[in-house]
C-alpha cells in the first residue's frame, strides 16, 4: 500500500463516493413546455425561441430564421398583427408583457434589409400544388409547400399579389414595400405567380383540379356585405372592402368635406382613417358602443387620437341623395337592451329620436363575404366555406384556409391555416396520416418561480405625432432601434425551457446537477440526486419538474 | 459547448465538498459547506467540530471532503484549528486557509470558550458557523440559537428564550470581520467568504442552514424559508468590519412573519386553533426589533 502523509488517513482524490441515489422516491426532471405566447399565437410562431435567440446571442439573423421557420411574413405581422401573445405573456402578472410584437418587427425589417432568404428543406418533388388567392392564407401555405419540394404556382384575381393585405391594410400600417419585399422573398422559393386571373370566372375549378395534385383556396373575403339601408345605391355609397380597394390602388379618391362610416370593425376604422388622411371630417357611426365594437383596441385609440368622430348608439335608417349624390344620412339613437345571440347587447331604436348627419360619402363597413363567383362548395352558415379538421373542403384534394374559412379574422390566422394546409396536402399527397406531436401542457405565471426576474420596464414604440399623421400615408410608427429590442427580448421570462440561470446547479446540496459534456445543458445525475426537489422549486421558468420514480 | 452562464459570474463550483455525503435531501447545511468550501478553494484545512456535518461527510472510508479535513470535539474545533494556525507558524509555511465549522450548539453553547480565546488571541482563522438553530444531529434538542416559540424535542411546548446573538458577541471580541449569510444568496455567501480570507486575524461568519428535518418542512423549501427570514427580518443580513455595521442588505418588501412561520412544522403549535397565538405577536416584535435596529 502506498504510503500517506503523516496524519492523512486516506487519500481523498481515490474516495469512491456513496451512492445516495437510491433514497429518491421523486425524480427531476427537465420538460420543455408550452409558453403562453406560442399556445397563443395563431401563426404558431415559435416567439419564446425567437426572443431567447436575440437575447442570448443578439443575433438577429438566426433571430430571423427561428421566425421564418413558421411565418414568412414577420415584418408585415409585426405591424398589423394584434399580438394575441401579448395578451397571454406571463409577464402580465409581473409587469408588463414583453413588446413581443414590436420585436417581431425588427427582425422582420432586419431580414429584408439584409436580404435574408429562405431555405428550402427538400430539393424538388414532382408534385405540382395550385394555390388560389395571394393574400397571407394562400402564401403561407405557398411558402411552406416549396420549402418542402413541391411545384406551387399562385393564381391572383387583382393585379398584385398580396390579397388584403395590398388591398384592404391601408399603408400607413403597412407600407406597400415592406409587402413587396417580403413577397419577392417567398417567390424566390421558385413559386409562379400569375396575376389577373379569377378562377371560378377566368379559369374554371375543374381544370386546377385535374393539372393539379392539390388546390388550395385561400380566396378571403373580399365581397363587402351592405346592410338594408334605403338609398345605398346613390353615387359616393362605397363598402368598407371597396373603398380602401381603390385607395390601394392608387386611384384618386374624392371623399368630399364630411364623411360618415357605418360600422365598428377593423376595416370601419382604417376607412375612416384614410378618409381623414385624404382630407375630410370623420364620423364614425356605430349602434352599440366602444365596448362592444369588434376592432382591435389600439386602432380604436389611435382613430380617436386622429379626431375621428365616434358616434356610439346611432343607427342609419335611410342615406339622404340629392340628384344622385349624398347629401346626408338619417340617424335613429338606440338604446341597448338584453344580449343577443353573438353576447352582445342587443340595440334597439328609441322612438322620435332621428336627426341627420350630413355626409358627401357614406362608407358601409358592416361586414365582409367570401365571393364564391364560379366556385361550387359546402358552406357553414351560408357563409364561409365549410373544411373538415384537415382543411379540406367538399371537394376532394381542394383545401382552404384564411378568412374564407374563419370568417373575419387577422393575418397571422391566416398564415397559421396556411401552414397547417400545407401540412395537410403534403400528407393527402404522400398518402400518408398525419402524425403531429401534441404540444407539451401551457405555463402559466402561477407555475413560475418569478423571485429571479427583474422588474423592468416595457419597450413603448413611439408613433408619428398627430400633426405629421394626416398629411400623408407615411408609416404610422417609424423604424425601431434594434438596441432597445434585444433589451426587450431580455425581459422575455423563457416559460418553461432552461435559460441557463444556474439554480439548479449552484443549489443542489448533493452537486448532483452536472453540465454534460456533449450538449453544456444541465443534466441530473441520478446516481446521487435524493429527489429534495429544490432545483424544481428554485428553477424560475419551471423547465424542471419532479416525477414520481418509477 | 454552452459558454458558462452568465448568472454565474462570480460564483465558485468546485465540488471541493463533493457528492456522496448522507445529508437529508434538501439540507441547507450540505448546501452551505459546498459553498463555503468552493469559495476557500484547494489551498484550505477545515476543522469540523462534531455534529451533523462532520457526520454526514465525513464516514471512513468515503468523505465528501476534497480538501484536508480535521474532525475535532464537540467543544474545540476553534482551538484545534488555533493548533493548526500556530503549527503553520512554527513549521513557517503556508499561507493557507484554515476554516474551522460547526453547528449552532457547538459555536454557541459548548464550544463557545473555544472560540472566545481563538478571537482573543487573535488566529488567523475563518469562523465558519452553520446556524440550524437546534442540535439536529441528536434529535432537535434545544440550543441556545433556538429562536423564540419554535418547537424541539425539549421545549415541546415552544421556546421560551430569545436566540442568542452570536454576531454581536463575536464582534465585541474586536476581531476585524464578522459576517451573516444565508444559502439563498449564494453569490452574497461566497463573497463573504473571499473577503474574510483576504483579511488577516479571527474572522466569523454566521450562516442561516434550514434543517428540513428539525424545521419541519419540505426539503424543497430550503431556499424559500431563508428568503423569508430575510424579508420577514428575523435573520438580517451584515457585515461589521472592524467594528461598524455596514452593508446591509435591504429588505425589499416586507413580510409578516406569519408566512415565515407557517411552512415549519416546528411552529405548527402556534397556529392550533387556527389564530396565530399570541407568541407570533412576540415574534413580529423581535422581526421589527431588528427591522429598527439594523435599518433594514
Amino acid at each position: 500500500m502506498e504510503k500517506l502523509p503523516l496524519g492523512l488517513a486516506l487519500d481523498l482524490r481515490k474516495v469512491v463516493p456513496y451512492e445516495t441515489g437510491s433514497w429518491r422516491t421523486l425524480l427531476p426532471v427537465n420538460i420543455m413546455q408550452t409558453p403562453p405566447c406560442n399556445h397563443g399565437c395563431p401563426a404558431g410562431n415559435d416567439i419564446r425561441g425567437f426572443l431567447r435567440t436575440l437575447a442570448e446571442k443578439k443575433d438577429y439573423e438566426e433571430a430571423w430564421h427561428v421566425l421564418t421557420r413558421t411565418n414568412p411574413l414577420p415584418a408585415i405581422c409585426g405591424r398589423v398583427c394584434p399580438h394575441p401573445c401579448e395578451d397571454g405573456c406571463n409577464r402580465r402578472d409581473f409587469d408588463s408583457p414583453v413588446a413581443i410584437n414590436s420585436a417581431e418587427r425588427a427582425v422582420g425589417d432586419y431580414g429584408l434589409e439584409e436580404n435574408l432568404e429562405h431555405k428550402k428543406l427538400i430539393a424538388a418533388r414532382k408534385e405540382k400544388v395550385a394555390v388560389v388567392g395571394s393574400g397571407p392564407a394562400g402564401l403561407s401555405c405557398a411558402f411552406h409547400l416549396a420549402k418542402r419540394g413541391f411545384q406551387v404556382k399562385i393564381f391572383e384575381a387583382y393585379g398584385e399579389p398580396g390579397g388584403m393585405m395590398r388591398y384592404g391594410i391601408p399603408s400607413y400600417r403597412l407600407p406597400n414595400y415592406i409587402l413587396r419585399q417580403e413577397l419577392d422573398n417567398i417567390m424566390k422559393l421558385g413559386i409562379e405567380l400569375e396575376c389577373n386571373i379569377k378562377v371560378g370566372v377566368n379559369i374554371p375549378m375543374d381544370q386546377l383540379i385535374q393539372h393539379y395534385d392539390a388546390v388550395f383556396m385561400g380566396i378571403g373575403a373580399q365581397r363587402g356585405l351592405l346592410i338594408d339601408v334605403p338609398g345605398q345605391d346613390a353615387g359616393n355609397v362605397f363598402s368598407g372592402v371597396e373603398f380602401l380597394r381603390e385607395v390601394n390602388s392608387g386611384k384618386y379618391v374624392d371623399v368630399g368635406k364630411d364623411v360618415v362610416v357605418i360600422g365598428g370593425g377593423n376595416t370601419a376604422m382604417d376607412c375612416a382613417r384614410v378618409a381623414k388622411r385624404l382630407g375630410a371630417n370623420v364620423s364614425v357611426v356605430y349602434r352599440r358602443t366602444r365596448v362592444e365594437m369588434p376592432a382591435i383596441t389600439a386602432e380604436i385609440d389611435e382613430a380617436m387620437e386622429e379626431r375621428i368622430m365616434f358616434r356610439y348608439h346611432t343607427n342609419p335608417v335611410k342615406i339622404i341623395s340629392d340628384d344622385d349624390k349624398v347629401v346626408g344620412i338619417l340617424c335613429v339613437q338606440m338604446e341597448l337592451k338584453e344580449p343577443d345571440a353573438s353576447g352582445r347587447a342587443r340595440p334597439v331604436p328609441i322612438a322620435g329620436s332621428e336627426s341627420v348627419i350630413p355626409a358627401d360619402m357614406v362608407i358601409l363597413a358592416t361586414g365582409q363575404a367570401v365571393d364564391y363567383d364560379g366556385i361550387e362548395v359546402h358552406t357553414r352558415d351560408n357563409k364561409w366555406i365549410s373544411a373538415n379538421e384537415d382543411l379540406m373542403t367538399s371537394i376532394e384534394g381542394v383545401f382552404a384556409g384564411g378568412d374564407a374559412v374563419l370568417g373575419l379574422e387577422t393575418v397571422s390566422a391566416a398564415i397559421g391555416q396556411g401552414t397547417r394546409a400545407a401540412s395537410a396536402i403534403e400528407d393527402y399527397v404522400d398518402g400518408s396520416v398525419e402524425s403531429r406531436l401534441a404540444s407539451p401542457p401551457v405555463i402559466y405565471s402561477k407555475d413560475l418561480n418569478t423571485y429571479y426576474y427583474q422588474k423592468t420596464r416595457r419597450f413603448q414604440k413611439e408613433a408619428l405625432p398627430i400633426h405629421m399623421r394626416l398629411k400623408h400615408f407615411k408609416e404610422l410608427y417609424p423604424a425601431l432601434d434594434p438596441e432597445a429590442i434585444i433589451d426587450e427580448a431580455e425581459r422575455c421570462f423563457s416559460c418553461g425551457l432552461c435559460f441557463n440561470c444556474g439554480n439548479c446547479f449552484m443549489y443542489c446540496p448533493d452537486n448532483a446537477v452536472k453540465i454534460s459534456e456533449k450538449a453544456g445543458l444541465y443534466e441530473f445525475d441520478l446516481d446521487f440526486c435524493k429527489g429534495c426537489g429544490l432545483c424544481a422549486k428554485e428553477c424560475p421558468c419551471r423547465y424542471i419538474q419532479m416525477t414520481l420514480e418509477k | 459547448m454552452r459558454e458558462q452562464s452568465k448568472y454565474l459570474e462570480g460564483v465558485d463550483k468546485k465540488d471541493l465538498f463533493a457528492s456522496g455525503h448522507r445529508a437529508c435531501g434538501g439540507c441547507g447545511q450540505a448546501l452551505a459547506a459546498r459553498l463555503v468550501a468552493d469559495a476557500a478553494g484547494e489551498n484550505t484545512i477545515a476543522c469540523v467540530a462534531t455534529g451533523c456535518l462532520e457526520v454526514f461527510s465525513g464516514p471512513y472510508p468515503d468523505p465528501s471532503w476534497r480538501i484536508p479535513f480535521l474532525h475535532s470535539l464537540f467543544e474545540n474545533a476553534a482551538a484545534v484549528a488555533s493548533g493548526v494556525d500556530a503549527a503553520y507558524k512554527a513549521l513557517k509555511k503556508g499561507p493557507v486557509n484554515i476554516i474551522a465549522q460547526g453547528g449552532d450548539g457547538s459555536t454557541a453553547d459548548i464550544g463557545l470558550q473555544s472560540i472566545s480565546g481563538m478571537f482573543e488571541r487573535g488566529h488567523n482563522v475563518l469562523y465558519v458557523c452553520y446556524d440550524n438553530e437546534a442540535y439536529m444531529n441528536t434529535g432537535v434538542q434545544r440550543s441556545s440559537f433556538t429562536p423564540y416559540g419554535a418547537w424541539t424535542s425539549t421545549t415541546p411546548t415552544g421556546n421560551t428564550t430569545r436566540k442568542k446573538n452570536m454576531p454581536m458577541l463575536a464582534a465585541d471580541h474586536g476581531i476585524p470581520y464578522v459576517a451573516t449569510a444565508t444559502v439563498d444568496d449564494f453569490r452574497d455567501l461566497q463573497l463573504k467568504i473571499r473577503k474574510a480570507l483576504t483579511i488577516v486575524g479571527p474572522k466569523y461568519i454566521h450562516i442561516l442552514a434550514p434543517c428540513p428535518l428539525g424545521w419541519g418542512h419540505h426539503g424543497e423549501l430550503t431556499v424559500e424559508i431563508c428568503r423569508l427570514a430575510k424579508d420577514t427580518g428575523l435573520f438580517p443580513v451584515y457585515e461589521i468590519v472592524d467594528g461598524k455595521v455596514t452593508n446591509v442588505k435591504k429588505i425589499p418588501a416586507k413580510v409578516a412573519v406569519e408566512e415565515y412561520l407557517k411552512p415549519q412544522g416546528r411552529f405548527k403549535h402556534l397556529f392550533k386553533k387556527g389564530v396565530p397565538a399570541k407568541e407570533v405577536d412576540e415574534i413580529q416584535e423581535i422581526a421589527n426589533q431588528n427591522i429598527e435596529r439594523f435599518n433594514l
